[in-house]
């Protein structure tokens, strides 16, 4: 919560500076000059939900700002609408073609996305300047200040307008990406898989995702066509576009300060390579910083010399250089090219980024991991059953059971075929609620294929799956997900750059109901369901024993406490199944006891499970039925010791003895 | 042969290593067991070179290793086989293995006969002779293990880490790789094992190492350990209690 406040009170501060640079300087080119930085902040604070949450790439943005000044010049030209009815609509419009451009989104990433929406920026441009009786195509638009309450906009005036409406973007902006709605485009990049099976649609978010995006950067143009009071289709250029991703990468992505300073960074980079004055002065003290910067880095040991010796020279040299210049000219573009290979190479994480990291290495190492780790461990060892307490009961608050041992999942004559190879060959298996069924079978068998055609993963080439009486077949996984399946996977997919607690509130997806406007403006109804979904989330993580690591980042867990939290996630589904896939893989005896007592906890309040797992001890000792697949097919069925007895089992998948057995 | 002299090491902010020491001494298998997140990955990790340790030394053969490069390490003679297999999944069976060799081939040790030595890797896992036109990536979970275990052993390497060896196989397959790594440790290779399984761990390795909150808390030969109440209580209690 400090870091919190602390940031947002940072934000006013420039904000309330931004605001009065035209009482201190009155110069109107400097005006202007920081009025287009706040304007591309608006483009890149959209571009950084698409580039650094959702994790796409677009180079269409230029043509959505272009979209979004034109929409604004249209209207003004040929209505002569008031800005009141253009901003609106701007944003209305740019966000329809960013939806269209969510399109190729949806089949397409990495280079294969970037061309796409290359190609979608290009053809707006053409667009733009072949459809002359709308555009006036190459003679562009003239537009004027507009006009608020009857009196046209001075320069200043204007200023004024773009500085609050930056505000009140950064504003929706910011509580936007950190509501479930942000969590949403963040579980996209992280596993695409796993937000499907958490009942949120990659689908649906990416394209939501496009649209906000788009959204913020047809207000960005049509304040950008008042600010230049002319625009004309060569400006939405391949440039612009390229120059707006850099702004992201070199600020630093997934954070607001990041998109101000990459604007600041494309505005002013341009100007400062015109007068030689200023650019040697700034390569100096660039030179002078990195250097000071290198010589206390070695001396507290965070970096090597071989590490800071091509910043330290280069940084040098650019300013022995910029001394030995008669002028710019010539050098402008082959200083900013390497000014912006060296800001990727280096400052990876964006120019934000890297500052957060020098903060962090001035802290002290703790070790909050460790500390919680054995504290937990030695309790739960030491009793574990208290580990699992009274009070942890109602974290599971599944529907409860109504008919007890009546069927809730059916799977008549399955057959999934990949090409020529039949992963799973005519398989009917039928799950009673309130059992835990086991799935066992060598390597290869099909458990986990049938788990992916049971949450939707893959469509059977045949055979029906009924739940709780409805066909699953051919629904979508986050659709399947939200109707009571829930499940874990084999190879773990947690969203490895999100805190423990934010991949649990991804699962709590479901119980968020507040539209856009409500999460904007912190609607009482929105953020009564955040504080339930937090209290919630917390309740799941202190069931399975992970409260006191809620703000780690997932991926630095440790294996068996990654396989805890993903069944913590999909417990916030409020599953009626829950498919576990090898949870116990990767954990020491002592975990798999706890494991064994959370799986009997979990399935004591109400939720069916199928398990597949290898080791026998957990299959045998908390199976009510265990079902045994072989090349695809069902061999065996029955109660556990049935199974295990069963000779076909033992030869295909059990071995001559059990191993466990064997080494004692 | 590799020895380590108190080796601190982590995650970012998260200090995983506490200062371990441990030494493998040539032709024997020294095991690494502890619960989860105790460090034994990371310990790992660190000797391979994946992670940079913040403290402590590394040696092989005398030499220092830490802080060098994954792939200089590898050419020294240190064979890592990954938790998680991470077979290069769209090539082939044969090409995986020869890959395993590419080290030797660039690195200053002897060279050998690389064709020589995928035979003998055939041989000694027949079932990937049987696939060896097969992409890895198709191979059932139990045998992108054996894949990549014998991938480490085409390195022809001083020693072996193998990294949770036994994960997500079926229990025949589990006899099958504690059955191959005997073979091996027959053969005169030097392994350090981390496994889960850690009553068939000790009962393959020569001395074992007890890892806790990424400190050695007990460290003994493999059979002084294997009776040790404190050690049975905590990781070998609970297990095999199927029959």
């Amino acid at each position: 919560m400090t870091m919190r406040a602390h940031s947002s009170s940072w934000a006013a501060v420039v904000w309330v500076l931004a605001v009065l640079i035209p009482l201190a300087i009155p110069n109107p080119y400097y005006i202007h000059l920081v009025e287009t930085i706040m304007i591309y902040s608006i483009l890149l604070f959209g571009l950084d939900i698409v580039v650094g949450y959702t994790g796409q790439v677009s180079l269409g943005h230029a043509g959505l700002f272009g979209i979004g000044a034109y929409t604004a010049g249209v209207m003004f030209m040929k209505l002569s609408a008031s800005v009141w009815f253009i901003l609106p609509t701007s944003i209305a419009v740019t966000a329809v073609f960013g939806a269209i451009l969510a399109l190729p989104a949806l089949r397409v990433s990495g280079p294969y996305l970037a061309m796409v929406t290359l190609a979608f920026g290009t053809i707006i441009q053409i667009l733009i300047n072949e459809m002359t009786f709308l555009t006036e195509g190459p003679l562009g638009i003239k537009i004027a200040k507009p006009v608020l309450w009857g009196e046209k906009l001075t320069e200043r005036e204007f200023y004024w307008l773009v500085c609050v409406i930056l505000g009140l973007a950064l504003i929706f902006v910011h509580r936007v990406l950190r509501s479930h709605l942000g969590r949403a485009f963040e579980a996209l990049k992280g596993s695409p898989i796993a937000s499907d099976c958490m009942g949120v649609s990659v689908y649906r978010y990416k394209v939501y995702a496009f649209v906000v995006s788009a959204g913020l950067a047809g207000l960005a143009g049509s304040l950008y066509a008042y600010s230049e009071q002319y625009i004309s289709p060569n400006t939405y250029n391949f440039e612009l576009t390229v120059l707006f991703l850099l702004a992201t990468i070199m600020g630093g992505r997934k954070t607001r300060s990041g998109a101000i300073i990459g604007a600041t960074i494309i505005v002013m980079l341009p100007k400062l390579l015109d007068d030689i004055e200023l650019f040697r002065w700034v390569a100096s003290t660039a030179a002078v910083v990195i250097a000071v910067g290198a010589v206390i880095g070695l001396q507290k040991k965070f970096t090597t010399p071989k590490a800071v010796i091509i910043p330290v020279v280069g940084t040098l040299a650019l300013a022995a250089f910029s001394y030995q210049l008669k002028n710019m000219t010539d050098w402008r573009l082959s200083i900013f090219g390497l000014m912006i290979l060296f800001v990727v190479y280096y400052l990876q994480d964006g120019i934000v980024g890297f500052i957060s990291k020098l903060g962090h290495l001035g802290e002290v190492e703790s070790t909050s991991l460790r500390e919680t780790d054995s504290v937990q461990a030695s309790s739960d060892v030491a009793h574990p059953s208290t580990a699992l307490g009274q009070n942890r009961n109602h974290a599971v608050s599944a529907v409860s059971a109504t008919v007890p041992h009546s069927i809730i999942l059916s799977a008549q004559s399955v057959l999934m075929q990949f090409g020529g190879l039949k992963a799973i060959n005519d398989v009917n298996l039928v799950i009673k609620r309130g059992e835990i069924h086991g799935l066992i079978g060598p390597n290869g068998s099909g458990k986990s294929t049938m788990m992916n055609v049971l949450t939707g993963i893959y469509i059977p080439s045949a055979g029906q799956i009924e739940f709780n009486g409805q066909s699953v077949v051919g629904r979508s996984s986050s659709d399947i997900a939200l109707s009571g399946i829930a499940r874990t996977f084999q190879n773990v997919q947690l969203f490895g750059d999100m805190s423990v607690l934010q991949n649990v509130l991804v699962g709590l997806h479901h119980s968020f109901e507040s539209p856009l406007w409500n999460v904007a403006l912190h609607a009482p109804s929105y953020l009564k369901e955040e504080m339930q979904a937090n209290a919630r989330a917390h309740d799941l993580l202190e069931f399975v024993g992970l409260d006191a690591l809620s703000n780690e980042l997932a991926h630095n867990l440790p294996y068996g406490k990654q396989r805890l939290l993903e069944i913590a996630r999909a417990l916030a589904l409020n599953p009626q199944l829950l498919l576990l896939d090898e949870p116990a893989a990767g954990l020491t005896a002592p975990d798999i006891k706890e494991l064994i007592a959370y799986i009997r906890k979990i399935r004591d309040s109400g939720v069916t499970i199928i398990l597949i797992e290898h080791h026998m001890d957990v299959v045998m000792g908390i199976c009510d039925t265990v079902s045994v697949l072989d090349f695809g097919q069902k061999i065996a069925e029955g109660k556990p010791a049935e199974v295990q007895a069963n000779e076909k089992v033992i030869t295909a998948y059990l071995g001559g003895s059990s191993t466990t057995e064997k080494v004692q | 042969m590799l020895k380590i002299h108190q080796l601190e090491a982590g995650y970012g902010k998260v200090h995983v290593l506490h200062s371990i020491s441990l030494h493998v001494p040539k032709g024997q298998v020294v095991t690494l067991i502890g619960s989860n997140g105790a460090g034994k990955t990371t310990t790992m990790r660190a000797i391979s070179g994946m992670i940079k340790p913040s403290a402590g030394e590394i040696t092989l053969n005398g030499h220092p290793i830490h802080g060098k490069e994954s792939n200089q390490i590898a050419k020294l003679g240190i064979a890592h086989s990954p938790e998680g297999r991470r077979v290069f999944a769209t090539m082939s069976v044969t090409d995986n293995l020869i890959l395993g060799a590419f080290p030797r081939l660039t690195g200053s040790r002897p060279k050998g006969d690389v064709s020589a030595d995928l035979e003998k890797a055939m041989e000694l896992f027949p079932r990937l002779k049987e696939r060896r036109q097969q992409l890895a990536g198709t191979l059932s979970g139990g045998e992108q293990q054996m894949l990549a275990m014998a991938r480490a052993v085409m390195l022809n390497p001083d020693v072996i880490l193998l990294d949770e060896p036994s994960m997500g196989l079926a229990p025949i397959l589990v006899e099958e790789v504690f059955k191959i790594i005997a073979r091996l440790k027959q053969e005169g290779m030097t392994m350090l094992l981390v496994e889960q399984f850690a009553a068939a761990a000790l009962n393959v390795a020569d001395y074992g190492y007890v890892l806790e909150n990424g400190r050695i808390s007990v460290h003994g030969p493999a059979q002084q350990l294997k009776t040790d109440p404190a050690v049975i209580a905590a990781y070998l209690g609970g297990g095999g209690t199927s029959h």
